[in-house]
């Protein structure tokens, strides 16, 4: 077995504790080994990040990538705004994204000679996350200054689409020409179902809140991911759109960079790597039958990482959650919004949460994001009296502490949720990089199941999935 | 419901009167006096939304002595129209249509009958959209419009207007896009199905009676 692979570093932000409270990680226990997702998927994809090559080799690839990109349409003299999302800072550090988008100013001034170009950055739940992102990876700067963290509640301008007016945020498009820089990890598929994943960010973090709450509570769960196509198929968006630049991202890493003029040509390309390679991990996770959680990474509930795969998607590993044949994944808004008030389903075809989650060892992870549906519903112990008062603090979290138990140390925790849960399976969320932190009794089930897994996606699930979405793949350019 | 348990607070040397704060609050908590902000500490849901917003960091969220709680009983008011509104805006009653503070439709369903006749209203009542502050204008947009009401807008960016539904969508629309992985017909059909529910458990128990 491989020593535990070293979880990503606390980071100081507004929503989460100072990380002088996170004084023990989950991996550090003698328990706990790594799984490589390279060991358990013979086709795991070649990375160029994490690699001997470092960031530079997101940068070659960006460059290489733009080559074949038309920015013809960019005069000298232009105003470009390029247009950024939190998440791809969340990746692997955040520092590949980060390099992306430096080196799209360049690609730009260089190939257009203008000089206009501004970083607009948009966010989820987070109003500041990327004000701190950008600061923290110099991209103020980079950009000479010209730079603005946009939230879903500042100015708005109306978007008139096929089905009616939508609403964008002002900033995003108070340029001549917008550029798409985004990142292609799968994340929240219990929403987006890895449908148009590329284009998802014109209906959320570059559009206002009307937009915002069309996709969770006026289309349904997987119509809503319509809210962005709408948008970006809009007259007044494809006369500011000028190109995209995509980290292409797989669990282990870093694959390339992605870029073309059509974004619907570069979704199809980016939809069949997701069903993929994203699909094995996936269904892989799903055949747990018990364990722990460790949440130990910096963002919010939901979103912490491990083998690239979100806990939000672990909550739903339950199902299938790219055959859109299920209408509902077991965590969604749309799924948390049908539970009544005595606590069960308002109808029956409600999906539980995953079974196989015994108890959530809360040891760092964010507020910022309404979690408490994940407190209701799974046993939940929370690490340091610091870590509740944050969420109690929190408007959006002021349930989660309501569900959950609090713990003075780490060591405490683990022995309550041994007891409690009854299994040493033990899965830790803490952005390891390649691979996963788990305890060795898990590990061994993985290494067991993933050939039969691999096998079956390959054959049987993968076609299905592609099928629904529209996508032969020996078509996609 | 919510409990408020936090306020805003204005660090006066610090504010430029730029009225962001004041465009961005959802229950108009803030006015610019002598262009400085000032809170109305009996409108400050202490959502947060000045705080994250204020360019110049002159605005923090304080801990209220005394919690305050924001909630309407739909019990206190006539379930037929609950029913009613709920229906027409096809939502189920018990539906939660704020993931933050758990606000079913009832809920503001209930606070609109009692006299909220804007979702700046029904914030204050209810403390929907008080949590993220992001997900939940529509739903309460959807329940005013079944009640009749067209609230104004006020003059900052709090909202902007109804959006479409699902049951808006144009059939040449769905026809164009449908092969893309959108189910429209089939979301459609869960919808309907989550809002009606209620509706026929009530039916067959006055079939029992």
């Amino acid at each position: 077995m491989n020593k535990p692979i070293q979880p990503i570093a606390p980071r100081v932000s507004q929503y989460g504790v100072d990380p002088k409270f996170v004084t023990k990680r989950m991996s550090e226990y003698p328990e706990m080994v790594s799984v490589m997702l390279r060991d358990l998927f013979d086709d795991t994809p070649e990375v160029i990040f994490p690699s001997d090559k470092g960031l530079e080799a997101v940068r070659e690839a960006a460059l290489k990538a733009l080559e074949n990109v038309d920015m013809s349409m960019i005069k000298p003299g232009d105003s470009v705004n390029v247009c950024a999302s939190h998440h791809g800072f969340t990746i692997l550090g955040g520092e590949p994204y980060a390099v992306l988008l430096k080196t799209v100013r360049d690609v730009i001034a260089e190939r257009t000679g203008t000089e206009d170009i501004r970083l607009r950055a948009g966010v989820g739940l987070r109003f500041r996350e990327t004000e701190e992102y950008m600061k923290a990876f110099g991209l103020d700067k980079y950009y000479n200054g010209k730079v603005k963290g946009v939230a879903p509640v500042d100015e708005g301008i109306p978007i008139e689409t096929e089905i009616g007016t939508l609403y964008g945020i002002k900033a995003i498009y108070d340029a001549d020409w917008i550029v798409h820089v985004h990142n292609s990890d799968v994340r929240e598929v219990h929403f987006h179902r890895q449908v148009d994943r590329a284009v998802k960010p014109f209906g959320m973090s570059y559009a206002r809140i009307e937009t915002r709450s069309t996709y969770h509570q006026n289309l349904g769960p997987r119509a809503a991911n319509f809210t962005a196509r709408s948008i970006f198929e809009s007259d007044f968006v494809q006369s500011k759109f000028a190109f995209t630049a995509f980290l292409d991202m797989s669990p282990v890493g870093v694959v390339g960079v992605d870029a073309d003029n059509s974004l619907y040509d570069l979704n199809d390309r980016l939809t069949v790597a997701g069903c993929k390679y994203y699909g094995k991990i996936m269904t892989l996770l799903g055949e747990i039958d018990e364990c722990i959680v460790g949440l130990d990474f910096p963002c919010p509930v939901p979103y912490v990482f491990a083998a690239g795969v979100i806990y939000a998607n672990f909550v739903g590993a339950n199902m299938d959650l790219f055959d859109l044949d299920n209408s509902l994944s077991p965590y969604t808004w749309y799924t948390e919004a049908f539970y009544g008030k005595d606590g069960k389903p308002l109808v029956g075809s409600i999906p539980p949460v995953n079974p196989a989650i015994k108890m959530v060892v809360h040891n760092y992870a964010w507020g910022g994001y309404p979690s408490a549906f994940f407190s209701h519903h799974i046993p939940t112990i929370v690490v340091g009296r610091e870590q509740a008062d944050k969420f109690n603090m929190d408007p959006q979290n002021l349930d989660y502490m309501k569900h959950s138990v609090i713990s003075d140390s780490l060591d405490s925790a683990m022995e309550y949720a041994y007891k409690v849960a009854k299994t040493d399976k033990v899965l830790i969320f803490d952005g390891a990089a390649g691979g996963m932190n788990v305890s060795e009794s898990l590990a061994k089930l993985l290494i067991e199941k993933a050939p039969e897994v691999s096998k079956r996606v390959d054959e049987e699930l993968l076609p299905k999935w592609l099928k629904q979405r529209g996508i032969d793949p020996a078509a996609v350019k | 419901m919510r409990l408020a348990t936090l306020k805003a607070e204005i660090i006066e040397e610090k504010c430029i009167g730029c009225r962001t704060c004041e465009k961005v609050c959802p229950t108009l908590a803030i006015k610019m006096v002598d262009r400085v902000a000032v809170i109305d500490l009996d409108k400050c849901t202490g959502c947060g939304n000045c705080e994250q917003r204020c360019p110049v960091y002159a605005i923090e969220l304080k801990r209220r002595e005394e919690p305050v709680k924001l909630y309407v009983d739909p019990s206190t008011v006539d379930q037929k129209e609950i029913e009613k509104i709920c229906t027409k805006a096809k939502f189920n009653p018990e539906q939660i249509i704020c993931y933050c503070t758990e606000t079913r439709a009832e809920e503001v369903a209930a606070a609109i009958i009692k006299g909220a006749d804007t979702p700046e209203k029904i914030s204050l009542a209810t403390g929907i959209r008080t949590g993220c502050k992001v997900e939940c204008i529509q739903p309460v947009l959807r329940l005013l419009e079944a009640a009749g009401i067209n609230p104004e807008r006020p003059e900052g960016w709090q909202w902007y207007g109804k959006t479409p539904t699902i049951w808006d969508i144009p059939e040449e629309v769905k026809e164009k896009y449908n092969n893309r992985g959108f189910y429209f017909d089939k979301d459609i059909e869960l919808l309907d199905k989550v809002a009606e529910t209620r509706k026929k458990a009530v039916e067959e128990e006055k079939e029992v009676i």
